[in-house]
């Protein structure tokens, strides 16, 4: 029985209790619904006027009906324990200094005395920077890009120095097509190639606290929009027709340079260029000296055919001739000697035939030196007889003068006539003199060409 | 035996009982990462020291008492700070700017907040500092505790 009154008991006990929960579940379910009302949020601005900052909260519930409710924060107060907010249409801020900035604090929504809900923050880490302003964009044309610069309040200030800011530009008819770039910075270069040509743009910037950073919390508001323009591209075309220019007239002069080059080439360029090598006997003909316009000095036996060979009676001319020799000159002529024959000193008893000196008879036993020492030169004159046989007739004279350089003065020349077949005249005569000599072996030759001295040889 | 076993039962663990308050913090300080200070306290204790800037050139070399009884020495680093940041408490509403004051508050607040002191100091002691009201007093004991946040966030790095 005993057991029995004591279940009982506990059993009504037990009821009662419960009945008293659930009555006093009617508030609770008040202040649950309460608490899903008042949900509220809040943010904090430091040092947003001076040295005071700000913190501004507003209920979640926008319909909430907030005639009667207050706002009030305690802890992480200077001073003091808590402080009211107050109240701007549906909003409710407090500004104030004392904010310690360290530790959590509480912050109640009252109906009267009574806190509705509570909640914990830091103040320090629901911080909203201020927004940027003075965004401006300036064009760099040597560059070819953009700078983006903008100012904030924060570089001021003491608490929240360090910030991310978010850049974003979009072209004016894409809506809603943003690029972001971010940066720590207030100053961002934006290439031109990557926007499009003569678009009109926007761009606006925001920032939020670093999140390694003591203070956290939430993205400020956009800063006042910036539209600039894109430049269009002629003018980097315009660049163009001054290089065309300068590229057509360049080619036109080098293919001139090449017409000129073709058509001087064999006349002016090659000769310089490329120089022929010199002919001996041209040479010798520019190099001999022209005694007399009139004497034509030449290898060729064609441009002699004009000319009256006389042809020199021998017997006559050696009677005399050999008087002459043994007189002057002694049998063997070893001695250097100059060699002429001159046709225009004639003496009273010379005939009016001359000797001629042909090729074969200047293969003689006696050689011929051309006097050396002075180092003149030899003039060896070679007077040609009239093919004619006539005699007596005074027929043009032709002479030649042929001057022997230096270097052949020891060359030994061959003697002008065999000593047998007629008189060889060697005499050590200065220059200019003539020297009459007589005929060879070989009376049908007219002259004597250079090219027979060398064959002889 | 009986003596070994005897010694170190009496012996020691009164030692013990005596060293241990010795060599054991009373305070815990919070914020040892140097962000509380860094961030907060140091703005703080700066704009103090540059209002202060004049002062020095006239103070007397000697040591005040408090800085005599109270030294940041090692594991007392959090015992001398409480006791810094109470006696700073006294400066404040004393002829200052509201700036002065505001951040002479700042320092000793931020201060105690960060420190976590099993025993308080009594409010005798707390009279008998009253009486220093010196500005080179003032200005010495920001100095001193600049100095020993500075030791012990070094401290900190160190480890």
């Amino acid at each position: 029985m005993t057991i029995l009154g004591t279940a009982f008991g506990m059993v009504f006990y037990l009821l009662q209790v419960v009945s008293g929960e659930s009555g006093y579940a009617q508030n609770g379910d008040l202040e649950d619904a309460e608490l899903d009302d008042y949900s509220f949020s809040c943010y904090s601005q430091l040092e947003v006027n001076g040295s005071h900052h700000s913190l501004t909260c507003a209920f979640d519930d926008p319909d909430i009906n907030s005639t009667n409710l207050e706002l009030e924060i305690c802890g992480a107060l200077l001073e003091i324990n808590c402080l009211n907010f107050s109240k701007l249409q549906e909003v409710y801020y407090i500004k104030t200094k004392k904010f310690l900035l360290i530790g959590d604090s509480e912050i109640c929504v009252k109906l009267g005395e009574k806190s509705i809900t509570c909640k914990k923050m830091n103040i320090v880490k629901i911080v909203k920077p201020e927004a940027p302003f003075n965004v401006s964009v300036i064009y760099r044309e040597g560059a070819n890009d953009f700078v983006v610069t903008f100012n904030t309040s924060h570089l001021q200030k003491k608490y929240v120095k360090n910030l991310m800011h978010d850049v974003a530009y979009r072209q004016e008819k894409d809506e809603n097509n943003w690029m972001h770039v971010n940066l720590s910075g207030t100053k961002l270069t934006l290439l031109q190639r990557k926007l499009q040509d003569d678009a009109m743009y926007e761009i606006k910037v925001r920032s939020i606290p670093y999140s390694s950073d003591y203070f956290e919390g939430f993205w400020s508001e956009w800063s006042p929009s910036y539209h600039f323009r894109t430049p269009e591209t002629k003018r980097a075309e315009e660049m163009d027709p001054v290089l065309l220019t300068i590229s057509i007239s360049s080619f036109f002069s080098v293919a001139l340079l090449v017409v000129l080059a073709c058509v001087l080439w064999k006349r002016r360029i090659k000769p310089i260029v490329w120089p022929s090598l010199p002919d001996h006997k041209k040479t010798l003909e520019q190099l001999c000296k022209k005694p007399r316009k009139n004497l034509n000095v030449s290898f060729n036996p064609e441009s002699f055919l004009d000319c009256q060979i006389h042809k020199v009676d021998g017997i006559q001319s050696r009677d005399e001739m050999e008087g002459f020799l043994q007189e002057s000159f002694p049998p063997q002529p070893e001695e250097s000697e100059k060699q002429r024959l001159g046709g225009g000193v004639q003496g009273p008893n010379w005939s009016p035939e001359h000797t001629v000196i042909t090729p074969e008879t200047f293969r003689g036993e006696s050689p011929l030196e051309c006097p050396a020492g002075n180092g003149s030169a030899c003039d060896v004159t070679i007077l040609p007889s009239p093919r004619s046989p006539e005699s007596g007739k005074n027929g043009p004279h032709v002479y030649q003068g042929l001057l022997l350089s230096p270097g052949t003065t020891n060359n030994i020349l061959p003697p002008p006539f065999p000593l047998q077949s007629g008189i060889l005249t060697l005499t050590p005569v200065a220059q200019g003199q003539p020297i009459l000599t007589s005929l060879g072996p070989s009376p049908e030759e007219a002259y004597v060409t250079m090219s027979s001295f060398y064959q002889n040889q | 035996m009986f003596h070994v076993s005897f010694r170190y039962i009496f012996g020691i663990p009164p030692l013990i009982l005596v060293l241990l308050p010795v060599a054991s913090s009373d305070c815990d300080i919070e914020g040892q990462d140097g962000k509380e200070y860094e961030s907060v306290l140091m703005i703080s204790i700066d704009e103090l020291l540059d209002s202060m800037k004049e002062i020095g050139s006239n103070c007397l070399n000697n040591e005040s008492n408090f800085f005599k009884k109270h030294l940041c020495d090692d594991n007392k680093e959090g015992t001398f700070l409480y006791r810094a940041a109470r006696k700073l408490k006294q400066f404040r509403k004393m002829n200052n700017s509201d700036d002065f004051d505001h951040h002479l508050s700042m320092v000793s607040q931020g201060t105690l907040k960060l420190l976590s002191c099993a025993s308080k100091e009594e409010n005798k002691s707390l009279k008998e500092q009253k009486k220093q009201n010196g500005l080179c007093f003032l200005k010495r004991l920001i100095q001193k505790i600049k100095t020993c946040w500075n030791k012990i966030l070094r401290g900190t790095k160190e480890h």
